[in-house]
């Protein structure tokens, strides 16, 4: 046996080092799959000697913020190491590379935290192996339909998964009617946090929203406001089914430019100030979260408040260039409800005038079916004319866009297709705005961002990926 | 237009085909009225021009079914009248006679097409390219296709030949049904905004059903046209 754990683990380590010299594979699951194929309960064994927590983050939106954010408030505040998986990398397969990345040379690791995040599809796999003392949950959106199948099955899932932990505690949004039904059909021990009604709210709800049905009794959920896409405040007529109250509450949110703001209630008591250096209401949603997971491991407010205040974005997570002076943003997109926050964020940028790339491809990391295209609600382009410079298409799909832009209102003349990166990513740089705003799928993110940082330099400087030990996500501020 | 069920059946940007039916109805200067039909509304489909029916998830499905079937005579009458109907994946097998699940159970259908859809074991994913016949012309459509089930034709026409994916089921090589003026598909994608011929197509069909005798004025469609080539060059 423990022949075969060392043997899959040295194995995975041949794999990564081959990867890393020849820059090729970068990302890919295979030491992962190798290591598991070799000695299937390696997960297990590594995960095992974590000493004193392991949080795990789920959910469609959000899942890499959230826990970069958890990870720095608990590298900050508890001092010694935290192991994290790699963004993106939240298969099980990823999972397991961060553990074997952060292992010794005969698989003993010295880590006192786990902070994954784990795509909802493998969270029962990978909560069957190693046991998360918390788990968080983001919410629940449509995501990449031709691999997952329907949203339904997914959440029974997780569901599913979670009823079987014995001692977890859960993080819940409870403004995600989906999310916050948890609390109740798995019975564990939960903390809600949501955003409490303010001026921004809206009446009416989005045509990309999911939950239309109380989980419990099928009646339809009556609204009282909505923050965005099904997020709410919500309440079933049939039955006793409603917003929980919050645990963690964001009050009097702002949204200025390239920080968020809110006050964070605190069961309702003390309220302490809260600012982080990201961009989009749906960041405070993330912000409080990470919060939520720092006031259950005990660390005070102002500890917490300290961290996510440098928290800095990793690529694709809104991150800013410059381009002979003028600002570009980087973000990923990969449904309708992170593309409708990436386009409110776009409509509120500080800049007269914005020069736009979206660049589409159909992947299978990025979801072979692009029909999701057409329940983001480019129409908001089509009012403020004026904003727009250029809109370059760019992808496997430019096309396609370009179709959804033209239905959606926005004027042919300001569409540019070209499918090639390098073209899309210059004749952006070079329109009349002021600023850029580049918002690209998963597998588009990593060569627009490529030759991004050829033409312009990175404002600030996260490494590529972030360290598998946060003994160094410290250093790196 | 009648939209039925939007707020239930919201899966493959359905809406999409909407968008295209009215906006390219108003850029040439046609007035287009998009009715949102709900659970339980009072509608009567004589005063329809145009109706779309999408898909959605089982349970979404089930609910729009039970309400279905208690319009069943009156779409049955509109429908031998010549109204002008879109549907799509769920939409498309509840028109017909049943759908039958992996363990045998029938699930009756509106009846109102000779079809009947049986589940499979995996699902049909994928691009897919039809061939179809549209006023005596032969176009090449594209799509997506996502569905477990399989459906095979009695008495009735195919939409088209399936040039690359898995169509009807994935067996005959033929997808989509038509009857008089209904039309069924199983692709979305969404398939009418960048399938500029099917989307005038019935704009032309609805115009002649109230009268019109004009041909339909050409729009400037490069960009729906080079969606559908590259995807025609990429699977064919
Ligand atoms: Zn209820």
């Amino acid at each position: 046996m423990i022949v075969r754990f060392i043997l899959a683990l040295w194995a995975a380590r041949l794999a990564m080092f081959v990867a890393r010299v020849t820059g090729r594979g970068k990302g890919s699951s295979l030491p992962g799959k190798i290591a598991l194929k070799i000695y299937p309960r390696i997960l297990k064994q590594l995960g095992r000697q974590i000493k004193k927590g392991i949080i795990v983050v789920t959910g469609t939106n959000g899942k890499t913020t959230t826990n970069n954010m958890i990870a720095g408030i608990v590298g900050d505040n508890k001092g010694s190491g935290v192991i994290i998986n790699r963004e993106g990398a939240n298969l099980i397969t990823g999972v397991t590379a961060a553990f074997i990345r952060a292992a010794g040379p005969f698989g003993g690791l010295h880590a006192d935290y786990a902070c994954l995040e784990v795509d909802e599809a493998s969270f029962p796999g990978v909560v069957r192996e190693i046991t998360p003392d918390i788990v968080v949950v983001t919410n629940f959106f449509r995501d990449q339909l031709d691999r997952y199948g329907e949203l339904d099955k997914t959440i029974a899932l997780v569901k599913d998964a979670l009823k079987k932990l014995d001692s977890v505690r859960l993080v819940l949004n409870a403004d995600d009617p989906l999310v916050a039904q948890l609390g109740r059909v798995t019975g564990k021990p939960s903390v809600f946090f949501g955003l409490a009604r303010h001026p921004g709210v809206s009446g009416t709800g989005s045509a990309a929203r999911e939950a239309k049905f109380c989980p419990f009794c099928g009646a339809e959920l009556a609204y009282s406001y909505y923050q965005y896409s099904q997020l709410g405040n919500y309440k079933c007529p049939g039955c006793e089914f409603a917003r929980p109250q919050t645990d963690v509450e964001g009050v009097d949110p702002g949204v200025d430019g390239m920080l968020v703001s809110c006050r964070v209630r605190f069961r309702q008591g003390n309220m302490y100030p809260l600012q982080i250096p990201v961009t989009g209401l749906y960041n405070l949603y993330n912000g409080l979260a990470a919060c939520s997971v720092g006031l259950l491991l005990d660390i005070d407010m102002d500890g917490i408040r300290s961290s996510l205040a440098g928290y800095l974005p990793a690529t694709g997570r809104m991150e800013k260039f410059l381009y002979r002076g003028k600002p570009v943003l980087l973000n990923l997109v990969k449904n309708p409800t992170g593309f409708n926050e990436g386009l409110s964020t776009l409509l509120s940028v500080p800049a007269e005038r914005v020069n736009v790339l979206i660049a589409i491809n159909d992947n299978d990391a990025d979801g072979r079916d692009i029909s999701w295209l057409w329940d983001v609600d480019f129409e908001v382009l089509s009012g403020a004319g004026e904003k727009f410079g250029t809109f370059v298409c760019s992808g496997r799909r430019a096309w396609e866009m370009a179709v959804r832009l033209k239905y959606a209102g926005v004027r042919e003349e300001t569409v540019t297709v070209l499918e090639d990166f390098d073209q899309a990513v210059r004749t952006a740089l070079e329109g009349t705005g002021d600023m850029s705003y580049f918002l690209a799928t998963y597998t588009a993110l990593w060569p627009v961002e490529r030759i991004l940082s050829g033409y312009a330099q990175r404002e600030r400087t996260l490494p590529e990926s972030v360290p598998s030990i946060s003994g160094s996500v410290k250093s790196v501020r | 237009m009648f939209h039925l069920y939007p707020d239930l059946l919201n899966l493959y940007g359905d809406r999409g085909n909407v968008m295209a039916f009215a906006r390219r109805c108003r850029w040439r200067g046609i007035d287009v009225e998009v009715r949102q039909i709900s659970l339980g509304e009072k509608v009567s489909f004589k005063e329809a021009d145009f109706l779309f029916l999408g898909g959605g998830s089982d349970r979404e499905q089930n609910l729009m079914a039970g309400d279905l079937a208690a319009r069943k005579e009156q779409l049955r009458e509109a429908v031998e009248e010549g109204l002008v109907v879109l549907a799509i994946c769920g939409g498309y097998q509840l028109l017909g006679k049943y759908y039958r699940t992996l363990d045998g159970k029938e699930i009756p259908g509106l009846g109102i097409l000779d079809l009947y859809t049986r589940a499979g074991r995996e699902r049909l994913i994928g691009n897919v390219a039809v061939e179809m016949e549209i006023n005596g012309m032969t176009h090449r459509v594209v799509g997506f296709e996502n569905h477990a089930g399989r459906t095979f034709l009695g008495d009735l026409k195919p939409l088209g030949k399936v040039l690359a994916g898995r169509g009807n089921n994935g067996e005959d090589g033929f997808e989509g049904a038509r009857y008089n003026n209904v039309f069924c598909s199983y692709l979305h994608g969404p398939l009418l905004p960048k399938n500029t011929v099917l989307a005038d197509n019935f704009i032309a069909l609805a115009l002649k059903r109230r009268g019109w005798r004009e041909e339909l004025r050409p729009l400037d469609d490069s960009f729906e046209k080079a969606a559908v080539d590259t995807m025609l060059k990429r699977i064919l």
